[in-house]
């Protein structure tokens, strides 16, 4: 019993020390300036929505909708290009497999700069930096990996007997995919969906290098903030408060495949 | 298949090709062949080295710490307590944010007079000194940061391994009179040994990528106290605008991460050929 109150209590403070800096991050997003400052922080103070009012009123709430806008999209078109060719994956046994298994590997191990270079450049000729577009195909080269490796996953889970049941009464192979394989893995579908929207939604590096200002999303946006003679902590935590949230709302919501999503590739589906 | 080889395959392929030309973003026709220059000019480039130096040191301490944190939290989440299936999501908090989220939080946080560390080390009388300013220093706030972001994944990793464990042989030991370190020394880490490896290539693969932390907290100073070879690649490439020279550094880099990416193969292998 002493045992159990042990690892209870380690655990409970462990998770107060590991989450601190978030907690941090948030109560600074609705003081004062002057609050913020203050040094030991006062308990208790009064809230002010000051912070997001600003960044509503100014324009990083276009980089935000340029985040969601870039992020949606992506999903989309990854999921519209990836989830076939992952069914594809699942029910056929040809040699290539194990390619793409590791061309997986390499795009997921790439540093991001290895893309962004050939891009940038051929972005150049083409008119597409700082555009949204741009944006959107730079996403595929790891979302469309990630979503072939996360569904064929789930279609392997599927069992086969159904389909084959509906081929003899008459059934296609499209038939078959968008009846029977796509519904029974429904939930894989929304998991694949949250996990390539927080990988376009968190991308630092792209933004940074493809977009200046019409484009630019909100990670890129926050570091502007701090480019100004002073910084404006207030606001700037105010904006990591607001890209943060989407992100752990999510996250709460898939937490039962977490661990599929985040360790991709490392450990066996 | 093809968007996927469109996307991927051929941007490396002209990575490669750029990376045999003086390319130059500010000078028309610097597209052209000039064959191993780039590469000769690294091999004497002083700063290139440095880097590689920097990364080695972020990279083994990022890689260390994050397996000694995310192992023991691993075991001691590793219970079979309602509680603890509780919280467990919510230490994988620091690893799903945004890394400009993370990078912003720890920047705040090493900085004098707005941070609560600061004043906290002050209280305790510990010297409060302004880590992203100072050489010495400046490297450890890094390593700090991309310790807190990594630790959940290793612990996710472990942990899953943990609860695949044979319990029989765990239970047999201890009913042999085997304290629980003993158990833990002769036969859970060895029953463990192939997730740690895995464990170790994913975040030792992983912390040559570290960028945004790199770009928000440090700039790579003071100096170049902690420019990584990632970071340096981008500051030869889009602050000195040599796209040519900055893609010999990054064919470099993904040999190495290829090599490394090979080892990941080795270790689970078969796992990759056939489900």
């Amino acid at each position: 019993m002493n045992r159990r109150a042990a690892i209870v209590a380690a655990t409970l403070l462990l998770l107060v020390v590991v989450l601190c800096p978030v907690l941090f991050i948030a109560q600074m997003s609705v003081r004062t300036g002057l609050e913020a400052f203050r040094m030991p922080p006062a308990l208790v103070f009064t809230p002010t929505l000051q912070h997001y009012v600003d960044l509503v009123e100014g324009k990083f709430i276009r980089s935000l909708m340029n985040s969601t806008v870039t992020a949606t999209s992506t999903t989309l078109l990854a999921l519209l290009l990836g989830v076939p060719a992952a069914y594809a994956f699942s029910r056929s046994r040809f040699r290539a497999q194990g390619v793409v298994s590791l061309w997986t590997l390499v795009t997921r191990m790439a540093p991001p700069i290895a893309f962004g270079i050939p891009f940038f450049l051929i972005y150049k000729e083409l008119g597409l930096i700082d555009t949204r577009t741009g944006l959107v195909v730079i996403y595929l080269t790891f979302n469309l990996s990630l979503v072939i490796w996360m569904m064929r996953a789930f279609f392997d889970g599927v069992p086969r007997s159904l389909e084959e049941a509906a081929y003899i009464d008459g059934a296609g192979v499209v038939t078959a995919f968008v009846r029977i394989a796509l519904p029974l893995s429904a939930p894989g579908l929304a998991t694949t969906a949250i996990f390539t929207f927080l990988l376009s939604w968190n991308d630092f590096f792209y933004s940074l290098l493809l977009t200046r200002s019409e484009a630019l999303t909100a990670p890129v946006a926050i570091v502007n903030f701090m480019n100004y003679e002073s910084w404006e902590w207030g606001k700037v935590a105010a904006a990591a408060t607001m890209i943060m949230l989407p992100v752990v709302a999510l996250s709460i919501a898939v937490r039962k495949y977490i661990v599929h999503g985040l360790t991709a590739g490392a450990v066996k589906g | 298949m093809a968007v996927l080889v469109l996307v991927t395959v051929l941007p490396l392929l002209y990575l490669v090709v750029t990376s045999f030309t003086p390319l130059d973003l500010t000078s028309v026709g610097s597209l052209r062949w000039a064959g191993l220059t780039n590469y000769r000019q690294l091999a004497g480039d002083g700063r290139f080295w440095n880097s590689v130096w920097v990364q080695a040191q972020l990279s083994f301490w990022t890689v260390s710490l994050q397996m000694l944190t995310g192992f023991a939290i691993a075991l001691l989440l590793n219970g079979r307590m309602r509680f603890l299936e509780l919280v467990r999501s919510m230490f994988l908090v620091p690893m799903v944010l945004p890394p400009v989220v993370v990078a912003l939080i720890w920047k705040i946080l090493f900085t004098p007079d707005v941070s609560i560390l600061d004043w906290m080390l002050g209280v305790l009388h510990l010297p409060q000194p302004a880590w992203l300013s100072d050489p010495g220093l400046a490297l450890w706030a890094v390593i700090v940061a991309d310790v807190w972001e990594w630790f959940p994944f290793v612990m996710l990793t472990l942990l899953a391994a943990l609860q695949m464990l044979p319990s029989e042989s765990l239970e047999a030991a201890r009913l042999d009179g085997a304290s629980r370190t003993q158990v833990l020394r002769y036969i859970t880490i060895p029953l463990l040994k192939p997730a740690i490896v895995v464990a170790v290539l994913f975040r030792l693969i992983d912390s040559v990528k570290a960028f945004p932390h790199i770009f928000i907290m440090t700039g790579g100073g003071p100096g170049t106290a902690t420019e990584v070879t990632n970071f340096y690649a981008y500051l030869q490439g889009f602050s000195y605008t040599y796209v040519g020279y900055s893609s010999a550094i990054i064919v470099v880099l993904l040999l190495a991460t290829l090599l490394m990416s090979l080892g990941v193969l080795a270790v689970t292998g078969h796992e990759f050929d056939v489900e």
